[in-house]
């Protein structure tokens, strides 16, 4: 209806007689909570950048501190020690591995026989308490309450012997003898039963028949290990003085920050007594300028020492290297020694490197900003709340999201398209009428309940099948670590393959019947119809799918905080396939654990919308791009 | 003689093995995603269902409905007997038996009575973020679907829906803690120090500070209403572009006004639709944890949100259990034993139980109105 017709009525609104009616206001009402959307994205992102922003200054005056202190000098020195006392723990876990591989079959034995005995002591140890403090405080043996106890004790053993674990190394026989063991030991005996000794052992005895030959190689590990320990103690001397420095910075810092702020109160007070009192108060909080140059020239008195510390070790370490074994026999202890000697290089070379980077060290070189962003960008610690120094990296966050996106999409991937096209092209109304529910109820399922399942039950069903012999060939089992980047995977696999299902689902749907139509009245099979002409034509779509698939998966949060393990570390490459059994953190999950713990408007609550900023734009840039997709497909 | 029958081949047709092979592979892997999902819903179900079902009359133990979350005692008494008691009958017990000893004594926390205060919670925080999504993306829908022609405001429109339907939950939870929590607007006479700004209103020593309104109900319901905005948006206008063209235009060649049309042959119409597939929404609403953690959710309370308060709207502003969160405290805070697992898989089935409930419903919903609406 036009303005010229509805002014024209006899008795108009009230509103129209200013050329504004009624059915307008109405339609500017709508078009406001349309505007809506667009007003909620704008504050998204104002209030992540206005949160975010200050990050990167204020890490820039902690990586000043960070030099100016000297805690810089010392990390120079301190990152060969870390990567020296790394290699020592690879050569020992070596050592480790190819003893205990080798007798592997003692050892299992000795753990199954305390494993049993142990789940014997747990379930009865509350009742046998019972009965003997009692039997200590009543001092009359004779009396009910005792046999009650005692009886109660007897029901509990008799139910701990019927629920022992497997012990699949031991024969039957052996294992009758320990339970009869357990069964007739007296309630306050304190003793192993005579079979859990005996294979403990034995197995110390097939421990030390095996290291008989292993000798030179242990010989050679302590030495090198030795071989750290004047650095070691030389860094130690060093990192009390650096620490004194920085809290005296750190202290002239906040002094000065409250001066700022009493200033900034003092100008907006109108109390002309108050503001004097205010303006005195901040003179008094004036800091004296923390003396830098002083412990720093102390601290680079060290200087020499260093250098010769650090060419004495590469002397020592370039030795060591030959006296090692060549291989070992246990592919794991053979996998670290590998790992050892390909590491071996690069230590040297570091150390190679560190008395020129110890002589060229300056303390009082600028940080500038975008040292701060390629710090945070390309860092490889995420390190908070430490008394040395706090690190914002994101590599090992990131490198931890996007292992658990390629486990899950990996699993997801074949699973989800491979059911679309069964649904789409081959299966009848009523299985289609099964399975399209349950995809859409998974869906459904709160993320925090996935990640429930993971932890309790996932987590343990794939380490229980990890311990089986037979699987023993697959890389990173037995699991170490019951939560890590393979089950967050499995269970986002799960999370994702709705969201691709019903996708590529859709975009098999849209898929002109003419096409299939015509390829089967040429001739073609339905294998070749289905694969050469439907999927093809719906492949822009069902990429599509598969990327928000992905973005589903990268932005998900409760799952990776539950089940990731939540290390913050870059997981281990040299581990092989191993690696994705190892722990790990993401974006979405360091958000969630530490936002609740961190002073509000502090370096690392700044640092923490920055990951949420940079999460944003990986979404959104993932999700932009798979639109493109389906609207090429729509043309 | 040319005998047709030669140009039939016997047999099977050339490929049939290999179609059958593909088709089997497909097949499997589609059911296996069923089965894995049978399979989990099966090991909740049964480890679960213990807690809430009994073998006598009246079957459910709604006592794990209605009783207030606790912590668990767990303690022998000198007969050896095994108690294992929440905090309130923990104290009752110990007033009865003055200077009774008691054994082994360990703790659990969370882990006794009932859930009674994470289902309020999250009730409210449904409803609550239910009510404003809702309205706002009804609205949104009318004006997409009734008024708009191309212009540069729509597509934007579009883009916004688009976009915000792709963040993570995370993200709207810093969203949340930074506007709801920290920068809305609030009435009071005593502002923060954190306020980012005041203007006087003249009335008494009142102002409007910029200081927002803490972890509470109110900003847990309006990072849920933002994080829903979009499925609400998009659900209506598909719901309101399926009423056929012919009812708006009928309406309108009668004389009525746009606004007539709407709300008298439009809406009434869509309804349904918008609803059902708003039940979807709520399971999604009910579901996340992540929006909640830092703008609502806290993991113990004593009370009842309604419970000590001197006016009804202070509930607005008090911080509420929520049953996802309640079960994220269960999983990640403290240790799985066979005490706490009633607490654990009791949440978890119940929680789990209303979203099938939900969903369910919404399917049977949409199944009906599309065998009702056919025009």
């Amino acid at each position: 209806m036009s303005p010229e017709e509805s002014s024209a009525h006899p008795n108009p609104h009230r509103f129209q007689k200013r050329g504004f009616s009624y059915e307008q206001a109405i339609k500017y009402f709508f078009a406001s909570n349309a505007g809506l959307t667009i007003v909620i994205l704008a504050m998204i992102i104002i209030f992540l950048l206005k949160e975010g922003l200050g990050f990167f200054p204020g890490y820039q005056r902690e990586l000043e501190v960070y030099r100016v202190a000297g805690l810089e000098f010392v990390d120079i020195s301190r990152k060969n020690l870390t990567a020296h006392e790394q290699l020592s723990s690879v050569l020992n876990r070596a050592y480790y591995a190819e003893i205990n591989g080798q007798s592997f079959r003692q050892m299992r034995r000795s753990q199954e026989a305390s494993a049993l005995f142990n789940s014997y002591t747990d379930q009865t140890g509350a009742t046998r308490d019972l009965v003997l403090n009692n039997s200590r405080a009543a001092g009359d043996p004779n009396s009910e309450m005792l046999a009650a106890l005692n009886a109660n004790f007897e029901t509990q053993k008799a139910k701990a012997l019927s629920s022992l674990p497997p012990t699949p190394h031991l024969t039957a026989q052996e294992r009758t003898s320990l339970i009869e063991s357990i069964r007739a030991r007296a309630i306050e005996s304190t003793e192993d039963p005579p079979l859990v000794t005996t294979l403990a052992g034995e197995f110390a005895a097939a421990q030390q028949k095996f290291a008989e030959p292993l000798q030179g190689m242990r010989a050679t590990i302590d030495a090198f290990a030795a071989a750290g320990a004047d650095l070691s103690s030389l860094v130690s001397d060093m990192t009390a003085t650096v620490t004194a420095t920085k809290e005296k910075i750190q202290g002239a810092d906040i002094l000065e920050k409250d001066r700022k702020t009493l200033l900034a109160a003092a100008a907006s007070a109108r109390d002309p007594v108050e503001r004097e009192k205010l303006i005195s108060e901040a003179k008094a909080s004036l800091a004296d300028k923390p003396d830098i140059e002083g412990p720093i020239q102390t601290l680079l008195e060290h200087r020499p020492d260093c250098v010769r510390l650090h060419t004495a070790l590469k002397e020592t370490s370039g030795g060591i290297l030959n006296q090692l074994p060549i291989t070992l026999t246990q592919p794991e202890a053979a996998r670290l020694l590998k790992v050892a000697r390909n590491t071996w290089p690069l230590f040297i070379a570091d150390l190679e490197k560190t008395p020129a980077a110890i002589n060229a060290w300056k303390h009082d070189a600028p940080v500038p900003l975008t040292s701060a962003i390629s710090s945070f960008l390309t860092g490889k610690d995420w390190v908070t709340g430490g008394e040395w120094q706090d690190f914002y990296g994101i590599l090992p966050l990131a490198a931890g999201s996007l292992m658990i996106s390629i486990v899950a999409l990996s699993l997801a991937i074949p699973t989800s398209i491979g059911a679309a096209i069964y649904i789409n092209q081959y299966a009848s109304n009523w299985e289609q009428s099964i399975v399209k529910p349950v995809i859409e109820f998974i869906q459904a399922i709160p993320s925090v309940v996935l990640g429930f399942i993971g932890i309790l039950v996932l987590g343990t069903v794939l380490r229980d099948i990890s311990l089986l012999d037979s699987l023993h060939w697959v890389p990173g089992f037995p699991l170490t670590e019951r939560l890590n980047i393979f089950t967050a995977g499995c269970l986002l696999a799960l999370m994702s393959i709705p969201t691709i299902f019903s996708l590529a689902e859709d975009a098999l749907n849209n898929v002109p019947s003419a096409y299939a139509e015509a390829s089967e009245a040429l001739g073609a099979s339905r294998v070749q119809t289905t694969f050469r002409v439907v999927v093809p034509a719906a492949f822009s779509g069902i990429l599509a799918a598969v990327l928000l698939g992905f973005g589903r998966v990268i932005g998900e949060t409760m799952v990776v905080l539950l089940v990731a393990g939540n290390r913050i570390k870059i997981p281990d490459f040299s581990a092989g396939l191993g690696t994705f059994f190892q722990p790990c953190h993401t974006l979405t999950g360091i958000i969630a654990q530490e936002l609740g713990e961190v002073p509000m408007g502090s370096v690392h609550y700044r640092a923490l919308f920055v990951v949420g900023i940079l999460l944003f734009a990986v979404v959104l840039t993932i999700n932009a791009t798979a639109h493109r997709f389906v609207n090429k497909m729509k043309h | 003689m040319f005998n047709p029958e030669t140009l039939i081949r016997k047999g099977l047709p050339k490929g049939h093995f290999k179609d059958v092979a593909v088709r089997s592979l497909l097949g499997g892997l589609t059911y296996l995603v069923v089965i894995i999902a049978a399979l989990l819903f099966g090991k909740i179900i049964i480890d679960g269902a213990p807690v809430l079902f009994k073998a006598e009359a009246p079957f459910v133990d709604f006592n794990f409905l209605t009783a207030k979350n606790e912590t668990l005692h767990v303690f022998d008494d000198a007969t050896g007997k095994r108690h294992q008691l929440p905090a309130s009958a923990y104290n009752d017990y110990l007033l009865k038996h003055e200077g009774a000893t008691i054994y082994n004594e360990q703790t659990y926390s969370y882990s006794g009575g009932g859930i009674l205060g994470p289902i309020v919670g999250t009730a409210l925080l449904t409803i609550g973020s239910m009510v404003l999504a809702l309205f706002f993306g009804i609205s949104a829908a009318i004006y997409l679907s009734e008024y708009a022609k191309q212009s540069p405001f729509i597509h934007a429109v579009r883009l916004a829906i688009l976009n915000l339907a792709g963040i993570p939950s995370i993200v709207f939870g810093l969203f949340g803690f930074s506007v709801f929590v920290l920068a809305v607007p609030i009435i009071t006479v005593t502002p923060s120090d954190r306020s980012l700004l005041t203007i006087p209103i003249f009335i008494g020593n009142a102002v409007i500070s910029f200081q927002g309104w803490n972890s509470s109900l109110m900003a847990g319901c309006a990072t849920l209403a933002c994080m829903i905005l979009p499925v609400i948006i998009t659900a209506s206008e598909e719901s309101l572009r399926a009423v056929p063209q012919g009812f708006r235009d009928a309406s309108l060649a009668m004389g009525a006004t746009r606004w007539q049309t709407i709300r008298k042959c439009v809406l009434p119409f869509s309804l349904p639709g918008i609803l059902t597939s708003s039940l979807l929404a709520i399971t999604r609403v009910a579901g996340e944890t992540a929006p909640i953690m830092f703008t609502a959710a806290v993991a113990a309370k004593d009370d009842l949100p309604w419970q000590g308060l001197k006016n009804p709207f202070e509930i607005l502003s008090s911080q509420v259990q929520a049953l996802p969160y309640h079960i994220y405290t269960l999983a990640a805070k403290i240790p799985s034993s066979e005490y706490t697992q009633r607490a654990q898989y009791g949440s978890v089935f119940v929680f789990l139980v209303l979203v099938a409930m939900l969903s369910l419903g919404s399917m049977i919903l949409r199944a009906k109105l599309r065998a009702k609406l056919k025009w």
